[in-house]
């Protein structure tokens, strides 16, 4: 049976001498993850995504442009939100294609191709 | 306009997470679908907790007005309810829909009974309001959805779901193989068609998406027979007798590992093609939102 008389930590429990973190401990930096360009004008390419927020298409106003006819002038997005990055539809002509299925949005994953006109990406994740 | 699928939760029977699971995911059954005005969401598994997260980021003024449909009260169905931020929030309008004695409603506070969770059902903020289907219809929305019953150790429901003319069919938890007009044809001749019962071809009939449990392959299936969850290459045959135009696979199994689920959408893609049908087949997967409305 279990003894049921209180006792005070001090006497019976073994305690951790003194706060410290493994010499070796610390907490990881940000990952960078990157697209790959494997086809379409301009590859290959690699992107690195540093931004939280970048639009990619073929008008000015695009972080990531990319001059084909094929790409809307702001053809999709991509968001940062903790580790992962979303990339959306903006209404584009063509579509966004997630290993070859048209999407209107989705989180991305280390070795997923996205397409978009004859544009084709990797998504790589950083270490 | 407007008509938004999102996967948040695709797995069967109990949560995987993990690395093996991580591309597909490993929260159980929970299916959003929205126009630009109604929120309508499929099942409460473990996958609703992170829909209760994103729809909280940015509720409307309002505050939000969700539609809850649960296909049956499994626990790889409800299990997301008690974590589900929008429920503890005074703002909130919560209809859940059941038959006319409401039992979902029943269950789903059965479970945050006091030995199992610490918050009681009644002691959630949001208003939480039971409606009943009538003759299997109901309207939510901008949205009709449809009721139909499907073989599952005590039973389930699939819901046909309209809106701006296209349709989607959330169908899980249903042993199809069960249902077949001739039960010894899958091995009697593994490659023609799996004949199903017309009133279920008429319930998914022209469906934009079909979102199916497709748990076992053929390999899987002859040691889970009676569990409740069909072969995948069924479901391929009950998509292509019903004229469906895009399958998801989803309900995956927890053994199945990403590259399974993977070897498993192949394997289904190729039975269509042999069958010739024009039909895309994909995995479900959690974070992949699709657009229905698109010309
Ligand atoms: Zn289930
Ligand atoms: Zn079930």
């Amino acid at each position: 049976m279990a003894d049921r008389r209180t006792t005070t930590i001090d006497e019976e429990v073994p305690q951790t001498m003194m706060t410290r973190l493994p010499a070796s401990f610390k907490p990881r930096p940000r990952r960078v993850h990157a697209l790959e360009q494997t086809a379409g004008p301009g590859s290959p390419a690699r992107h690195e995504l540093t931004a939280d927020t970048l639009v990619v298409g073929r008008g000015s106003a695009a972080d990531l442009r990319l001059d084909s006819d094929d790409i809307s002038r702001t053809h999709a997005q991509l968001m940062r939100q903790d580790d992962e990055y979303t990339v959306e539809d903006l209404d584009s002509r063509n579509g966004v294609f997630l290993n070859g299925l048209q999407v209107h949005a989705a989180v991305l994953r280390d070795g997923d191709q996205v397409q978009l006109g004859d544009v084709v990406f990797t998504y790589v994740e950083g270490a | 306009m407007g008509f938004y699928v999102r996967f948040w939760g695709v797995r069967g029977s109990i949560p995987t997470p993990g690395p093996r699971t991580r591309r597909y995911g490993g929260n159980t059954s929970c299916i959003e679908m929205r126009s630009d005005t109604t929120v309508l969401i499929f099942d409460a598994g473990t996958g609703l907790r992170e829909l209760g997260v994103s729809l909280m980021r940015n509720p409307p003024r309002a505050g939000l007005d969700l539609h809850l449909f649960l296909s049956h009260p499994h626990w790889d169905h409800i299990q997301g309810f008690p974590f589900f931020g929008p429920a503890y929030a005074k703002s909130t309008t919560l209809t859940v829909y059941g038959s006319e004695d409401n039992e979902n409603y029943q269950l789903l506070s059965g479970q945050m009974s006091n030995a199992y969770f610490p918050v009681a059902f009644k002691d959630l903020s949001a208003r939480i309001v039971p409606k009943a289907f009538e003759n299997d219809v109901v309207q939510a929305g901008d949205f009709v959805v449809k009721r139909f019953e499907q073989k599952h150790p005590g039973g389930s429901s699939g819901f046909r779901v309209e809106h701006a003319g296209r349709v989607a069919v959330y169908a899980t938890d249903s042993e199809l193989d069960q249902l077949l007009t001739d039960p010894a044809s899958p091995q009697k001749t593994p490659r023609s068609i799996r004949r199903l019962p017309t009133s279920l071809i008429t319930a998914v009939k022209k469906a934009d998406l079909l979102i199916a449990d497709a748990q076992y392959t053929d390999e899987e299936y002859p040691q889970k027979v009676g569990w409740g969850h069909p072969r995948a290459n069924t479901v391929v045959d009950l998509a292509i007798q019903a004229g469906v135009r895009q399958l998801a696979l989803t309900h995956h199994d927890p053994m199945q590992s990403d590259r399974d689920v993977d070897a498993k959408v192949l394997t289904a893609t190729e039975r269509a093609q042999a069958i010739g049908a024009e039909l895309e087949i994909f995995g479900a997967r959690e974070g992949v939102t699709l657009r229905l409305d698109r010309p």
